[in-house]
């Protein structure tokens, strides 16, 4: 459906993305995941055709849209991480005007309005002005507004950042419902791991503009299936210790926090005499110690050393 | 299309009482204070000065006279009576001083006379509200009539009561009966001594030297001078408010969504343009409806006032665009705020608004009209004053070309592509 081929933006100096190649097919849910300052945003914007790259190619059923757009942006519905709305309209209000934006009149808008309206939750809530809604509420309209026109790609980016679980819970149940209902294809970025896992069939993981990793959920954990973590918790931790987990030849990745530490270290290896060994050398007093199946935000820090919310 | 971008804008104005009252609501507050404050200093604003004189006569005049012509003609012949009686009217000192002074065209806007009873003297005597008090005594004007025709010694005196309380009006009137007196007493030597009074008039064609005419068709009242300048301030703010609401469009991704929907950047530019152009439209006929409702500023010609309001709206719709596309340009909103936080007062300082800073230089004057503000000025006080589109073209031109100018330059300045972030 759309491809990006060797997308490269340039910021003066700054690269915000090298080379990104990615594709996503019609009905698949793909997330795009990274940290803040990954380069997500400019990816999609890129792909959306509200960037101009510096280079690379967006085709959109084997063309290129970089130069004429419009067929792209037909079917495409975009949801900011900003709350793209007017404060000082109501909910209905904000929904005729855009809905007027994607050429919809009369009984057609009307029609679709309340559909929406429904699908979100808003309808009881449609004559207040957005400013006086929740920011879960303001998220939820956030979405609704882009589905107006009943887009066949629907990129979201961030769409549930900073709201309270149910709300969040509430977004993606939707997206999901619109995915098994309609087949509507989604591109969804986060650097929220659970989201994506919950949501997604593939997945591609952006980190500092470059694309790290790519493949089904499955296919990304694989990358640490030769391998286990284990995550060591201590009421205090003490730097000795870390310097001598570092020190061993048997872990291949150590992640410091303030009162845990994540080893990753070969399946085979049987780590806890050793760790008790360490221990008892550093004086570091041990509160729990747990080996951990590999999730994808595991699979990040493998990949990059550093956690997504970092 | 546009028409839903107006409509929106209409209502995110509406529905921000803010700045909606400092959009509509403080130019009518600055009217008020500033037309009243400032009164005093313009030309042709009434006075805010009243003066009340009560004029108390004993006796009736006409009848003295009648008194007087039937005894003189006891004494004179009837050919030297005749002669008197002819040259009588402009010897009658109280009308004179009743209908002549107190009652000329610019006098009797500041005094208001009131004609009291005898019995009712010791009343006003009493009331404060009253300047001064004017008793003629009983036979004042025949007694008068002996001293100017019969030259009797004896000259008779008006009885002044004064209100010390009131000094400026008290000096006003000690003015007035000082020049009536000089006046009488000059108008009597003349006629004793055959003289035309005419001779003392100034014969205007003996002066020479440059004329400069000055436009007194109609005098500006203060009130009248400073709702145009508080209305062609305030609309710019007006500018300045919609180019930031696109701004945040942009900041927001409202306009990234407009962009998706296929909608020509162009449209929305032409939304924009025409918002100010509306809006600042009605702006000016909302707050000038206003100052004509409550402080009855009236425009001489209609049709030529709507000229101006639409050549000086289309100025402000320029100046909207032309804001709204440097801040997408520059990706900042410093622009919007140097323009409503500084470039407003300056430019509204330059083209009068505070003061007709015009009247102390022709430099300032011609720089104050390379003001949109400024030009849009001088052409409602021409239409104030009563003139017409042929004597105000000129600024109706600059606006026209200065609207033209930054629509240009709004054009060149909006960001064709690749904007989103």
């Amino acid at each position: 459906m759309i491809e990006l081929v060797d997308l490269t933006k340039k910021f003066k100096q700054i690269e915000a993305v090298k080379n990104l190649n990615m594709f996503i097919e019609k009905g698949e849910i793909v997330g795009l995941l990274g940290p803040n300052g990954a380069g997500k945003s400019t990816a999609i914007s890129m792909m959306s055709s509200l960037v101009e790259p510096t280079g690379g190619d967006v085709r959109f059923n084997n063309k290129s849209i970089l130069k004429n757009p419009a067929s792209l942006r037909k079917i495409v519905g975009m949801v900011p991480q900003e709350i793209a709305l007017y404060d000082d309209l109501t909910a209905e209000e904000n929904m005729q005007f855009f809905g007027r934006i994607y050429r919809l009149k009369g009984y057609a808008l009307k029609r679709k309005i309340d559909e929406v309206l429904d699908q979100i939750g808003l309808s009881d809530r449609r004559k207040q002005v957005v400013s006086k809604f929740s920011g879960g509420m303001k998220r939820r309209l956030n979405i609704g507004v882009s589905m107006l026109h009943d887009p066949e790609l629907l990129i979201m980016d961030e769409p549930a950042v900073g709201i309270d679980p149910q709300s969040r819970n509430y977004i993606l149940e939707t997206v999901k419902r619109l995915n098994d209902e309609r087949q509507m294809t989604v591109l969804y970025t986060s650097h929220y791991m659970e989201e994506v896992e919950f949501l997604c069939n593939r997945i591609y993981i952006m980190d500092q503009g470059n694309l790290i990793a790519s493949g089904t959920k499955e296919e990304i954990k694989q990358i640490l299936s030769a391998e286990k973590t284990i995550s060591i918790k201590t009421s205090r931790l003490n730097g000795r210790f870390i310097t001598l987990l570092e020190q061993s030849p048997t872990i291949n990745q150590v992640v410091a926090g303030e009162k845990e530490v994540t080893i990753t270290v070969s399946k085979e290896i049987n780590m806890f005499p050793k760790l008790i060994h360490l221990a008892e050398e550093a004086e570091q007093e041990l509160s729990s110690v747990d080996v951990k199946t590999p999730t994808l935000e595991d699979v990040f820090l493998h990949l990059t050393g550093r956690a997504l919310r970092d | 299309m546009i028409w839903q971008i107006l409509k929106k804008q209409g209502l995110m104005l509406l529905r921000n009482p803010v700045q909606l009252l400092l959009l509509v609501g403080l130019p009518i507050i600055l009217i008020a204070i500033l037309g009243t404050a400032l009164g005093g200093t313009m030309n042709g604003e009434s006075s805010p000065i009243d003066v009340k004189v009560a004029f108390v006569e004993h006796g009736d005049e006409e009848q003295q006279i009648n008194r007087f012509m039937k005894d003189l003609g006891a004494e004179l012949p009837p050919e030297a009576v005749e002669g008197i009686r002819e040259g009588i009217d402009g010897l009658m000192p109280v009308s004179t001083l009743r209908e002549d002074v107190f009652g000329s065209g610019d006098v009797s806007d500041m005094v208001d006379v009131h004609d009291a009873k005898p019995s009712e003297l010791e009343k006003l005597k009493n009331d404060d509200s009253y300047t001064a008090l004017i008793e003629v005594p009983e036979n004042f004007t025949y007694n008068m009539l002996e001293y100017m025709v019969l030259d009797k010694p004896e000259q008779p005196e008006l009885k002044i009561s004064q209100n010390e309380t009131q000094e400026i009006g008290v000096s006003i009137v000690n003015g007035l009966l000082e020049q009536y007196q000089e006046q009488f007493t000059i108008g009597t030597f003349l006629s004793k001594n055959g003289i035309d009074p005419g001779v003392l008039e100034q014969n205007e064609d003996a002066v020479t030297g440059e004329t400069t005419t000055v436009n007194q068709k109609n005098p500006v009242t203060a009130k009248g001078y400073y709702a145009v300048g508080m209305v062609v301030m305030n609309v710019l703010f007006l500018a300045s408010t919609i180019g930031s609401i696109a701004f945040h469009e942009k900041k927001t991704h409202v306009f990234d969504r407009i962009i998706l929907g296929n909608v020509s950047r162009w449209l929305y530019f032409t939304g924009i343009l025409l918002s100010g152009m509306i809006f600042g439209f009605l702006h000016l006929l909302i707050v000038y409806g206003f100052a004509w409702l409550v402080f009855g500023i009236a425009w001489p010609n209609l049709m030529t006032f709507l000229t101006v309001s639409f050549v000086y709206a289309m100025a402000i719709g320029g100046i909207t665009v032309l804001l709204t596309a440097i801040s997408y340009r520059i990706n900042s909103e410093i622009i919007t705020s140097f323009f409503s936080g500084i470039l407003v007062t300056l430019m509204a300082f330059l083209g009068g608004s505070f003061f007709p800073i015009g009247n102390s230089s022709e430099l300032l004057r011609a720089i104050g009209n390379l003001t949109p503000n400024g030009a849009g000025m001088s052409a409602y006080i021409g239409i104030l004053r009563g003139d017409g589109i042929q004597e105000i073209w000129i600024h109706l031109l600059f606006l026209f070309m200065f609207a033209l100018a930054a629509i240009v330059l709004a054009v060149v300045s909006f960001p064709k592509r690749g904007i989103s972030g």
